[in-house]
């Protein structure tokens, strides 16, 4: 129980500023980035038309999450946005099911997993916006429905980072706590597979998949 | 050790309370409000399967108006928080 | 002025008893009616068939009753329990044991008396099954009674251990009430919703009143998980040793740790019983559905599960953590509050997501081709209709790291 919550820090002076460096969540998102490769690696060494099973697996992913996109957003910008879908969704579950080994710690157990992903898609989004629309139309809907209204605008806009990052760190972060807690009441017997089972594979999965559908949504809804 | 009882302090309690007040009875309205219009966008999409796109949007575009008086609290809460 | 403690501790029993009861008689009497109201609209439609159905009827009123009567026991043994007073703490968990049974009772009573209504509407509709739909309503009923049960497990816990005798341990009974009083009140009502729907469903279709109460049964077991998120949260703050923690903020983390899992649990047991509703309807309606809309009840309800899943979140943050010794009020404040915005914030959330993912169950039967299409707009909506929830989750962690 004593470690919950203790992280491994790197703090390195810079000036008056200290940068912090949360090691653990690094290297798991490496190793994270090391098993996408790695499938990525597979999936295409040996392309072919009677397809092996790993280059199956890549293509149901692709073609199912490309479908996804390509519903919420038209033609064009489903090829556009596509591969951010795709990259999106596998990085997340593998990061999610990672907590599933002894030892290894989901990186999105850190707020700063998700709340980086989350900016990534507002990013995305209002640029898509822009460019869709044009900075003028763009900035004109932050006044509607009067002018006075765009402050509240603005920070229902960032409500919205802050809403997707903490919904994927809180299911996250209290099923990890939810587990530990158990776990030690019940000395580790029977139930924690069970908690694991539902927290790392159902949970997970579920939140893979509202993050990034989500994003393609914002994405959908600036472009619109 | 005694508990100590000044005016500021009381001042600064009763904006935590208060902040917490703003933001958990503000979140229920708009959490069944947007609940309603994704029950009705379900619907929606079951007897008109062709639509699934823009019944989408429309379900976002409410859910978002109904979202305002949930952040309109939020604003409150941070503001009894951090400017109070 | 110096009070006695016996006094203390003899007014709060009583205080105690007239919550237990009197908020434990809501519930029971809503339910009552509510059987007794579809009995008379059953009987409007099938005269004929008056006996068998104002038997029913009696039998659902009765059932629904005994929630009120869970509560007359807890309340008639705070009035006459004697011991001898030795501390606060007997009147903290005196008055715990009333709202723990009290509000615990509430969804309970509501959540009975639905399938009691619903058969009587289901036997007007198909007198010659009324075996097989009089064992589907005891189930659901059964089923619908257990967070009652619970809450008066922990009330006759409260009223019946020996706890350490201190300041600290007060507020954590005080606490371990709240929690579970307000936690029974959502998976009560929301267990009686798939029941209700069981009933109708197997008057319906009677060939498939097998796999409409395994439905049922899998979807009311989902919804009671919020019950038991209380009791766990409940038992931690009954047994674990808090005595060492200074008492100022510490008082208020525990309460709040309480309001925070029992409240939040309210919206997610009532959201998850509308999705295993709605897709126990659905089942009715299209035998051939049943794969699918077990899996997008199961889906809908996980996700209508969150807000509960960051109200015992903050709990655990709240019972955990070391608090610093304060002297101000605020510091205790700070806590509180952090525990009334993530429980009150959750409710609203919970329901929501319940009501879409109600909807989807529904028309997923309707519709078994659009099947990704429906969850996924399901899962949209929901996710978006609980930003309100994660606004009073981070609101609440903001009251507990940063002010």
């Amino acid at each position: 129980m004593g470690d919950l919550g203790r992280i491994h820090q790197l703090i390195i002076p810079l000036g008056n500023y200290k940068m912090t460096f949360n090691l653990e969540v690094i290297v798991m998102t490496w190793i994270v980035i090391a098993v996408l490769i790695t499938f990525g690696y597979l999936t295409v060494r040996k392309k072919s038309i009677f397809p092996h099973s790993f280059q199956v697996l890549g293509e149901l992913f692709v073609s199912g999450l490309y479908k996804l996109t390509e519903d919420a957003l038209d033609e064009k910008l489903a090829r556009k946005y596509g591969p951010l879908t795709c990259a999106l969704f596998m990085f997340l579950i593998i990061s999610n099911w990672l907590g599933l080994i002894p030892h290894m710690e989901e990186p999105t157990k850190d707020l700063n997993t998700p709340l980086g992903l989350g900016l990534m898609g507002f990013i995305i989004a209002h640029s898509a916006g822009i460019k869709s629309k044009g900075l003028k139309d763009y900035l004109k809907e932050y006044c509607a429905p009067i002018f006075f209204m765009a402050p509240l605008n603005i920070i229902g806009e960032l409500a919205k980072v802050v809403s997707i990052s903490f919904r994927l760190f809180g299911n996250i972060m209290g099923g990890a706590i939810i587990i530990l807690v158990v776990s030690h009441l019940t000395y580790s017997i029977l139930l924690p597979p069970f908690l694991n089972a539902f927290f790392g594979i159902f949970v997970g999965t579920i939140q893979a998949f509202v993050f990034t559908m989500l994003t393609v949504v914002y994405i959908s809804v600036q472009v619109k | 050790m005694p508990v100590s009882i000044e005016g500021a302090d009381i001042v600064k309690a009763a904006a935590f309370i208060g902040a917490g007040i703003s933001m958990g009875l503000g979140a229920i309205g708009p959490g069944v409000g947007e609940g309603m219009a994704a029950a009705k966008a379900c619907e929606a999409i079951g007897k008109n399967p062709e639509q699934a796109g823009l019944l989408t949007r429309t379900m976002l575009v409410g859910q978002a108006v109904s979202e305002s008086t949930g952040i309109y609290s939020l604003v409150v809460a941070l503001l009894l928080l951090f400017v109070v | 002025m110096t009070v006695d403690i016996q006094f203390i501790v003899n007014a709060s029993s009583y205080i105690g008893s007239a919550i237990a009861m009197g908020f434990g008689a809501i519930g029971a009497a809503i339910g009552v009616g509510y059987t007794a109201a579809m009995a008379n609209s059953a009987i409007g439609e099938k005269p004929d068939s008056s006996g068998t159905l104002f038997k029913t009827m009696l039998v659902g009123q009765a059932v629904a009753e005994s929630a009120a009567i869970f509560a007359l026991v807890v309340s008639v043994l705070l009035i006459f329990r004697k011991v001898p007073a030795v501390g606060l703490h007997q009147a903290a968990a005196a008055l715990g044991a009333g709202i723990s049974m009290g509000f615990g009772a509430i969804g309970s009573g509501i959540g009975s008396g639905i399938p009691g209504g619903q058969v009587c509407l289901g036997l007007a509709r198909q007198p010659a099954f009324s075996g097989r739909l009089i064992i589907t309503f005891l189930i659901g009923s059964a089923v619908s009674q257990t967070p009652a049960i619970l809450a008066m497990i922990v009330a006759l816990m409260l009223l019946f251990i020996d706890f350490s005798n201190d300041l600290i341990t007060a507020a954590a009974l005080l606490g371990a009430g709240i929690s579970m009083g307000f936690g029974a009140i959502g998976s009560g009502i929301g267990s009686g919703f798939p029941a209700g729907e069981a009933c109708i469903g197997t008057a319906r279709q009677p060939e498939l009143a097998g796999s409409i109460t395994t439905n049922m049964l899998i979807g009311s077991a989902v919804c009671q998980t919020p019950a038991i998120f209380s009791m766990v949260v409940a038992l931690m703050l009954m047994f674990m040793k808090f005595s060492h923690a200074p008492l100022n903020p510490t008082w208020a983390a525990l309460i709040g740790a309480g309001i925070s899992t029992g409240l939040a649990a309210i919206g997610s047991g009532i959201g998850g019983g509308m999705a295993a509703g709605g897709s126990c309807e659905g089942i009715s309606r299209q035998p051939r559905s049943v794969g699918q809309v077990t899996t997008i009840m199961l889906v809908g309800q996980a996700v209508a599960q969150t807000p509960s899943i960051f109200g015992l979140l903050v709990s655990f943050i709240l019972m955990f953590k070391a608090f610093p010794e304060a002297t101000t009020v605020s510091a205790a404040m700070a806590l509180l509050g952090a525990g009334i915005s993530m429980g009150f914030g959750g409710i609203g959330p919970g329901i929501g997501n319940g009501m879409a993912a109600e909807s989807a169950a529904k028309w997923v039967a309707r519709n078994l081709e659009k099947t990704g299409d429906l969850m996924r707009t399901m899962l949209v909506g929901q996710a978006v209709s609980q930003s309100t929830a994660i606004y009073a989750m981070v609101i609440s962690l903001v009251l507990i790291f940063v002010v």
